[in-house]
């Protein structure tokens, strides 16, 4: 159901391990699904008559009730309605039936349920460099519905768990999913017990991505972008991991599995089948740009607050391949500042990132107030009184503006 | 942390048709605090609640000597924390040093921002907490010296909007905080005016 | 900064043979009502499944009408020989005058103050401060502006869950009385777990004045009692929640004492 469920995720919104974990090790390299295959399995108004997804049906409703007035959702019209957009264009033959939501959670993630809400994470908007790639990724989801997918993994694990009963007794794998509905409310944040339930097999991924390609390339997408999408996740992945030191753990995306890069290569291929020659593709990347522009301060606020520096320094220096510029030199130095620490030298850096990004016009008025911080921290009290005052201009009514002030006089 | 309501399922007792248990039943983690001076944390604060509280046992292996926890209804709902003589280089909370995201520790030069940072942090990385916004940041008297106010508050994963005040000071490069924390609806104006009694009673041992 | 410290300690749980327990709590003040008044009931939370011999609850989207549509009309025949009149809404958006927002908001409110009623009040981790003072919770204000905007006097907020096994599940059953597990006990074991829990709410004051849980677990399977999905079962569940509803300790006093002697 969602992109990343092979993971840990940092919130525990994807719990993942347990029973499904070893559905996903078999090793044997599988052919590769061609896109031409991929046929949507519903069409337009699509509603169950088999008994037991007709009860999924039923129980997904409330999920979606509770997820529809979730304080974690991004409400900005602009936006949602741009995702609108860009899900009518993609979601082949159910494209009217969807609905989607933007949940204000800093994952790279997006997830469809089975009865036609997506749910997209607004870390997602951080990573995509274009509107290709984010039409990449809703369209992956898409695939999984039109393919029939949850039905068919709710069926398969309910095959499986009969056969491995007792495993599943003791994982107390049957509570897993009831057990976020007998708290009464489904909250988004922990749509990681449902969706435990409902893993993809590798091959069921491949299905979706192959049925995205087709689905991007059909509405004037470059279907490469798919591909381009797995390169950048997996270059922030092993900078995450190289920043830890860490090695692949059983259950965590820093596995070698086979399943991204054969992903990434089977995706080239499906693009090489799917490009037409000749054709000039539009990524659309200004209108995305211009889309997202407004909240991408916040974006880069929530990924730094993880305090996960080898990833948020990888997403930073990605997107300063179109330039350094304030807004980005003030987040390095968030960075280094939440790490904090000494022995590595992080105040020294912080300070050094705060004082490039106010030399930009488009620096936010906190980068000045941490410049300033600095400076007296340094001993530079005449400076820092200056920085000060130049953060007050900025955001007089800032909600510490009391004690700044007070730093002043 | 997931709320995970499902305990109801689990019956208590030993007997064959178990009772649900009840008050008395189980070994409680919170004693009574009564209405005169108490001293607090590592013991070097002393306050003085104006209505009868409920103290948080200290567990051996979880807490961190310097801070202990109060509650009137229940922790869910409210709460407050004491923060006393916290040693510059010494964590809030106790976590294993590989843990994939840290709170980072207190240092004795952090000005004001740095420390509602270290709190903003301890509420979004342990607190579950998945988005915070400082209300306001203001200079305040404590304990005889220049301190500070911090307002905020931060929607959780139980989709609860919580508020919470904060009034701290550095003295001899150790932390001194007294902190509320409170459900936003009905919880955190019920016990402010506790805080805020206490907070005028706080003084430091001699 | 406790909430996320405590561990919230189960035991095992090894009845053996049909067992119904039900604790219920009430404000010291509390009379259960009777008369002429409004009750609402939010978004009762029912659900039936049928238990897979894997341990896997499969909604089951008939029997959970079935079962909704039972207790329902039990709460509705049994509030009304009291004398109340009974609105139950169904979704967010159906009650009129009160924004999605504003009920989610108090529906959210009461989960976490049930949580901590459950918490404090039955898995014994008691506050010093409420120790055998009834029930001391409040919703507040928010509570308050509800009941003011719709009229109603108190609120109830209910959840009912029944497990049914499956053929196959039954056999498995009988092998499987290892005990509990976090979150879970019975259905992972045994024939039909049922689970319910109520909260009232008087919305004249914002307070949790009467709260109860009935944890109906029939261990050994082929037992099945209170079906939720006939309308037997319904109405027992109904009146093992709500029906012996009994007031709290000062309304005792207080009938204790009137001129026609002891009760």
């Amino acid at each position: 159901m969602c992109m990343r469920c092979l993971e840990m995720s940092r919130r525990s919104l994807l719990i993942g391990g347990g029973v499904a974990a070893a559905a996903l090790t078999t090793g044997v390299a599988e052919a590769r699904i061609r896109p031409a295959d991929m046929v949507p399995l519903v069409g337009p108004g699509f509603k169950p008559t088999d008994r037991d997804e007709i009860g999924l049906w039923h129980d997904m409703d409330r999920v979606e009730e509770e997820v529809s007035s979730s304080n974690l959702l991004i409400e900005d019209p602009k936006i949602t309605g741009y995702l609108r957009d860009i899900i009518g264009t993609v979601g082949g033959p159910a494209a009217k039936d969807f609905r989607i939501y933007l949940a204000h959670i800093p994952d790279f993630n997006a997830m469809m349920f089975p009865t036609g809400f997506a749910v997209v994470f607004s870390g997602l908007l951080l990573r995509m460099r274009n509107e290709a790639q984010l039409a990449g990724v809703i369209a992956h989801e898409s695939g999984h519905f039109l393919r029939r997918h949850m039905i068919r993994s709710w069926r398969d694990q309910r095959r499986k768990t009969d056969i491995f009963s007792v495993g599943a007794m003791l994982a107390g794998i049957g509570g897993a999913g009831v057990g976020a509905y007998l708290g009464d409310y489904v909250q988004l944040a922990q749509l990681g017990t449902i969706l435990s339930l409902f893993k993809y097999s590798r091959e069921m991924e491949a299905e979706a991505d192959a049925m995205g390609a087709r689905l991007i390339a059909q509405a004037g997408y470059a279907p490469m972008e798919m591909s381009t999408i797995w390169q950048q996740l997996i270059g922030e992945e092993q900078a995450s991991a190289r920043y830890r030191g860490k090695h692949r753990q059983h259950g965590s995306i820093f596995d070698t599995h086979p399943s991204d890069d054969a992903r990434m290569a089977d995706l080239k291929a499906d693009a090489a089948e799917l490009t037409v020659p000749g054709k000039v593709y539009d990524n659309h990347r200004d209108r995305y740009l211009a889309t997202i522009g407004p909240i991408r301060q916040m974006l880069l606020d929530d990924q730094v607050k993880l305090n996960d520096p080898g990833a948020s320094e990888y997403l930073i220096q990605t997107l300063a391949q179109d330039g350094w510029n304030g807004l980005l030199r003030f987040y390095e130095g968030e960075i280094w500042r939440l790490r904090n620490r000494h022995a590595l030298g992080d105040d020294v850096r912080a300070a050094q990132s705060y004082a490039a990004a106010v030399v930009y016009p488009d620096a936010p008025a906190d980068a000045w107030r941490w410049h300033g911080i600095s400076l007296l921290k340094e001993g530079r009290t005449g400076e820092a009184k200056a920085a000060f005052s130049r953060y007050l201009q900025m955001k007089p009514d800032a909600p510490d503006a009391a004690w700044v002030r007070s730093t002043i006089d | 942390m997931k709320r995970n309501f499902a305990l109801l399922a689990a019956a208590l007792g030993l007997s064959a048709c178990s009772s649900l248990g009840g008050e008395g039943f189980g070994y409680s983690d919170y004693s009574l605090v009564r209405v005169h001076d108490v001293s607090v944390g590592d013991g070097s604060l002393i306050v003085a609640a104006p209505r009868p509280w409920n103290r948080h046992r200290p567990e051996l292996f979880e807490d961190v000597r310097a801070v202990e926890d109060w509650t009137l209804d229940g922790p869910l709902l409210d709460g407050i924390s004491f923060v006393s003589g916290l040693e510059s280089g010494h964590f809030l909370i106790r976590q294993r040093k590989t843990a994939d995201q840290q709170v980072p520790k207190f240092r004795a030069e952090m000005t004001p921002p740095e420390i509602a940072a270290m709190l903003e942090s301890l509420y979004r990385v342990r607190g579950g907490a998945v988005d915070f916004r400082t209300i306001s940041l203001q200079p305040r008297p404590f304990l005889g010296t220049n301190g500070f106010q911090l307002d905020y508050e931060h929607l959780d994963d139980d989709e609860l909007w919580r508020r919470g005040r904060a009034v701290g000071t550095v003295i001899d490069n150790r932390l001194y905080l007294i902190l509320l924390d409170a459900a936003k609806s009905h919880y955190y104006d019920a016990t402010l005016p506790d805080f805020e009694s206490i907070v005028a009673s706080a003084r430091l041992r001699t | 900064m406790r909430k996320w410290g405590s561990a919230l300690g189960l035991a095992a749980c090894i009845t053996l043979s049909a067992c119904v327990q039900t604790r219920q709590y009430a404000d010291v003040q509390f009379t259960p009502p009777e008369g002429d008044y409004n009750l609402l009931v939010l978004r009762p939370d029912v659900m039936v499944g049928s238990l897979t011999t894997g341990g896997m609850t499969e909604p089951r989207a008939d029997w959970t009408d079935e079962a909704r549509t039972n207790i329902i009309a039990a709460l509705k025949a049994q509030q009304a020989a009291r004398g109340g009149k009974l609105t139950i809404i169904e979704h967010r958006n159906e009650l009129p005058g009160v924004s999605t927002q504003e009920l989610a908001d108090v529906e959210r409110l009461n989960f976490v103050v049930d949580e901590s009623i459950v918490q404090h009040k039955y898995l014994g981790d008691y506050l010093p401060t409420k120790y055998r003072k009834g029930l001391d919770w409040t919703l507040g204000a928010d509570a308050v502006k509800l009941g003011q905007k719709t009229g109603y006097d108190y609120a109830l907020f209910l959840h009912a869950e029944d497990q049914v096994a499956s053929t196959g599940r039954i056999a498995l059953g009988v092998l499987g009385l290892a005990g509990c597990f976090v979150g879970f006990c019975a259905p992972n074991v045994g024939g039909a777990e049922q689970l319910d829990y109520a909260s009232l709410v008087d919305l004249k004051t914002g307070e949790v004045v009467w709260f109860n849980v009935v944890d109906a677990a029939s261990q050994v399977p082929g037992i099945k009692f209170g079906d939720l999905r006939t309308p037997e079962g319904a109405a027992q569940m109904v009146e093992r929640l709500l029906g012996r509803m009994k007031p709290g300790r000062e309304a005792v006093k207080g009938r204790v004492d009137t001129a026609e002697g002891p009760h």
